[in-house]
């Protein structure tokens, strides 16, 4: 990129904290500006208690991603491979689909227990709620997108297959998982980011984390936090799209776009 | 001639390397959903978990025939309609307001990006607004009932926090499609228009609009999805009125079949509006085989 | 006609420019001179191609019917055709003339409606690797490497032969992009490469479904020369599909014409041009007899296949 559309760009970014800062010294004194919002970043980067709402945000987020993949990606793919079984149940899934996880939270919150245990070193507590809502919204795109994955690899890769010896689960194994791993990939970048929407949700309602730390500020009325909380967590989500989406080009080194 | 599903099943069945004699699709269908209706009512019924605590099928299908018979619910004295009326009008205006801004702002954006010629907006617009992209849109919440306020109109009360949040979560996909739909265009269709006589504003008319068309619609299909998201949080956190606003007031009052019928209605109109917005897609642009569901 | 012999011209010229390049390819070859008189066959009284000597592969009144939402569309009907071991027929017609679908139930992908295939005297029952397969549109694996979509069938039965690979790899001229993927690779390298995959797998039967349909005509003709080269050497059946009528002849035993659909068997023409063949053929006097006949029988053809499309399109 040449200098010239560099510092165009520099000057974009820097539009928006003007504009910022000029909204937030005409407009509502509630609203704190840039230098304000800065500084109380500043106090709270070495607070611990910070810190221990990052961790427990980007734990949940990580934690319920991986369930998410774990059992939605073979959900997926055998699904999509297999007629049957995705007759039996996809309907069923698609009934909860339309329902939006945050829909879910008061359902959560009678239902749906808090774990208490122990690994000795340190107790744990684990607000099923908020995992239950993050993970609806990581698991239903990454879920769809590897059906459409798999019904997306043309039939004559599979007939290859066959033609050349391969049994049905080498079929699956050679043809299929690969086949499908690149919409996989796309449902696993759009689930991070819908993980985020909702865990921040969840977290407002029913507690812990970053989502609760920014409400709680709109409620104590240390309305600078509110924005620190909400960079923060723009950050971490950004940070996290952007290891997932590396970390699915460099599995996909024979994809066009993956080498240009 | 379309035959490859029906091969593709045959093959599959025979695959799994037995013959089972299978019932037809439909009644595949009806097992899942049946399965899953007796599996929570079930739950229910034997206490797993504290679903104890929640309806059964039966009595939320129960509770949803007296709702839809116009019952107020939870506590309050308005029917669920008005509060549908006020979830969906939210969405409605809230995604409404981020098309009318993110579509001509993504055509600018996307076309100044391929032109490079003229005031390059794509890089003094882009980077300042993805830079707010990663924010959820949930996060604003907070902020925008510090700025937004409750302003009645017409004797009602328009929410614009709520608004405004489902604003920003249609905002981003929309704009993001559309500067992507300007920009996936093949150079040469332009180049052909052009060498057929059109001027700039007949290439954006009969080239480049049409050409994003199906992406710009993609976007929007998904700002709706968002749309009905992002009025859930906001309604539950910061609503006097709505779905979102019911189902949290109902877990208050322990009205448990609330909650659910709520979560019915909430997934209906979530659904109804990704089909209407696939229908008007269908129509707007017979021409194309991008699928615009999801 | 005249059109027809310009391309005709032009792919000589075009050969003889380009094929210093391949020249690795036709060292060493064996081939059998005379080879061809064995199996010559002739057409039995009834209209059924047959074959002298043992059929490899006996397709008995073959019926195919698509019925798809009740669109009930007969793609191939009363067909019989035998073929021979070590026999290069081709199956020359116009498009959606049911020729693919011919070959999908040889291959084991479709089951017949009515009538049977016998491979070796018995019904196919699927897909097999002695029925190896090579698609109209380019199928290695995109997400495979040129060795390792070479490997894929003997690896499937943990069976890799590496010495015969490389051999397959350098006989073809693809030695050194064993670790390139599919799309870094041209058209004719990648048809190249599909047909080393195949085999590396040592099937009876190659069934190829237009497979060089997608190349330019030089890559085209190269391609011919190279397939004619590996079946002299090694023994092996082809079935070869294709609409076009100088593909066909020179590459034929036996050129199947077939009919548009419902896909039925034409005619049958011998083709009686010594082996080993190269592009030379091509000008000669006989080849473009057999070429005017084949193309006169396919006109009518062409002509009724485009009416049916256009028909269905207007239906649709």
């Amino acid at each position: 990129m040449d200098a010239a559309r560099l510092a165009k760009r520099g000057i974009s970014i820097a539009s928006i904290l003007v504009v910022w800062f000029v909204v937030s010294a005409v407009g509502p004194e509630t609203l704190p500006g840039p230098i304000a919002v800065a500084t109380t970043f500043a106090e709270y980067v070495v607070d611990p208690v910070y810190w221990s709402a990052v961790g427990l945000s980007t734990a949940r987020v990580l934690g319920t991603f991986v369930l998410a993949v774990l059992i939605g990606v073979p959900l997926g793919l055998l699904i999509g491979w297999n007629v049957v079984f995705g007759d039996f149940t996809y309907p069923a899934l698609e009934l909860i689909r339309p329902i939006p996880p945050i829909a879910w939270i008061p359902f959560g919150i009678l239902v749906l227990p808090t774990l208490a245990f122990s690994l000795g070193f340190a107790n744990f507590e684990v607000q099923t709620t908020v995992v239950f809502i993050t993970f609806l919204g990581a698991f239903f795109p990454i879920l769809l997108n590897g059906i459409e994955g798999v019904r997306g690899i043309d039939d004559e890769y599979s007939r290859a297959a066959h033609s050349l010896g391969a049994a049905d689960w080498q079929t699956f194994r050679h043809v299929i998982y690969p086949g499908a791993l690149p919409s996989v990939h796309t449902g696993m970048v759009v689930g991070m980011g819908l993980a985020w929407v909702n865990l921040v949700a969840a977290e407002m309602i029913s507690g812990g984390g970053l989502g609760f730390m920014t409400w709680s500020a709109y409620t104590g009325g240390s309305y600078p936090v509110i924005f620190v909380g909400m960079i923060t967590i723009g950050v971490l989500g950004y940070l996290s799209s952007t290891i997932v989406r590396y970390v699915g080009a460099s599995q996909l080194p024979w994809m066009e776009s993956a080498a240009a | 001639m379309s035959t490859r599903e029906r091969v593709l099943g045959v093959d599959r069945r025979r695959l799994l390397g037995r013959e089972v004699p299978l019932p037809p699709r439909g009644v595949r269908w009806a097992i899942s959903v049946i399965g899953f209706l007796v599996f929570w009512w079930a739950a229910v019924q034997f206490g797993f978990l504290n679903f104890g605590l929640f309806v059964s099928p039966i009595a939320t299908l129960t509770a949803l025939v007296g709702y839809l018979a116009g019952e107020p619910v939870a506590g309050g004295t308005q029917s669920i309609y008005v509060h549908a009326a006020y979830s969906t009008y939210r969405v409605v205006a809230g995604v409404g307001l981020a098309a009318l801004t993110a579509i001509p702002l993504g055509l600018v954006i996307g076309i100044s990006a391929k032109a490079g010629a003229g005031i390059d907006w794509d890089s003094y617009l882009y980077p300042g607004l993805e830079s707010l992209r990663p924010i959820p849109p949930v996060a604003w919440v907070p902020a925008s009932i510090l700025l937004f306020p409750i302003v009645p109109v017409l004797g009602f009360s328009v929410n614009t926090a709520v608004l405004f949040v489902v604003f920003i979560g249609a905002f981003f996909p929309i704009l993001v499609n559309t500067v992507e739909g300007v920009r996936n265009l093949d150079d040469e269709f332009r180049r052909a228009a052009q060498s057929l006589g059109a001027s700039n504003r007949q290439v954006f008319r009969h080239v480049i609009f049409p050409a994003a068309l199906p992406s710009i619609l993609t976007g929007l299909s998904l700002g709706i999805g968002l749309g009905w998201i992002t009025v859930v949080a906001a309604e539950i956190i910061a609503g006097n009125y709505g779905l979102g606003y019911i189902t949290y007031q109902a877990y208050r009052l322990l009205a448990t079949d609330v909650i659910a019928v709520g979560m019915v209605v909430i997934g209906t109109l979530g659904y109804a509006s990704s089909a209407f917005v696939a229908r008007l897609a269908d129509y707007a642009t017979p021409w194309s085989d991008i699928e615009t569901t999801g | 006609m005249s059109e027809r012999k310009q391309t005709t011209d032009d792919r000589n010229e075009n050969s003889q420019r380009t094929t210093g390049e391949y020249d690795g390819l036709r060292n060493g070859r064996s081939g059998h001179e005379t080879g061809t008189e064995g199996r010559r066959e002739r057409e039995g009284g009834d209209g059924r191609a047959r074959a002298t000597g043992d059929a490899l592969v006996e397709i008995n009144e073959l019926r195919k019917i698509y019925d798809p939402d009740g669109a009930h569309v007969t793609a191939v009907e009363d067909l019989d055709l035998d073929i021979g071991d070590n026999e290069f027929v081709t199956v020359l017609g116009p498009s959606g003339c049911g020729k693919s679908t011919l070959m999908e139930c040889i291959a084991g992908y479709l089951e017949p409606t009515e009538g049977e295939v016998l491979v070796n005297g018995d019904p196919v029952a699927g897909p097999d690797p002695s029925r190896g397969v090579v698609f109209q549109s380019n199928r290695l694996f995109p997400w495979k490497t040129i060795g390792q979509n070479a490997r894929f069938g003997p690896q499937m039965r943990n069976a890799v032969d590496d010495d015969r690979i490389q051999q397959l790899l350098d006989d073809t001229g693809l030695t050194g992009f064993e670790d390139s993927y599919p799309h870094e690779l041209s058209g004719g390298m990648q048809q190249r490469a599909e047909l080393v995959r195949l085999l590396a797998n040592d099937p009876d039967i190659m069934l190829m479904d237009e497979p060089f349909s997608g190349l330019d005509a030089m890559t085209k003709e190269l391609m011919q020369e190279m397939l004619l080269d590996i079946w002299e050497e090694e023994d092996r059946t082809v079935l070869f599909i294709t609409h076009d009528v100088a593909e066909a002849i020179f590459l034929a035993d036996r050129v199947v014409v077939m009919t548009a659909r419902p896909g039925q068997i034409k005619d049958v023409i011998d083709v009686d041009i010594g082996r080993p063949r190269d592009s030379s053929v091509l000008t000669s006097e006989a080849f473009n007899e057999y070429q005017e006949r084949a193309s006169d029988l396919i006109h009518d053809e062409a002509e009724r296949a485009m009416e049916q499309k256009q028909q269905e399109t207007q239906e649709a």
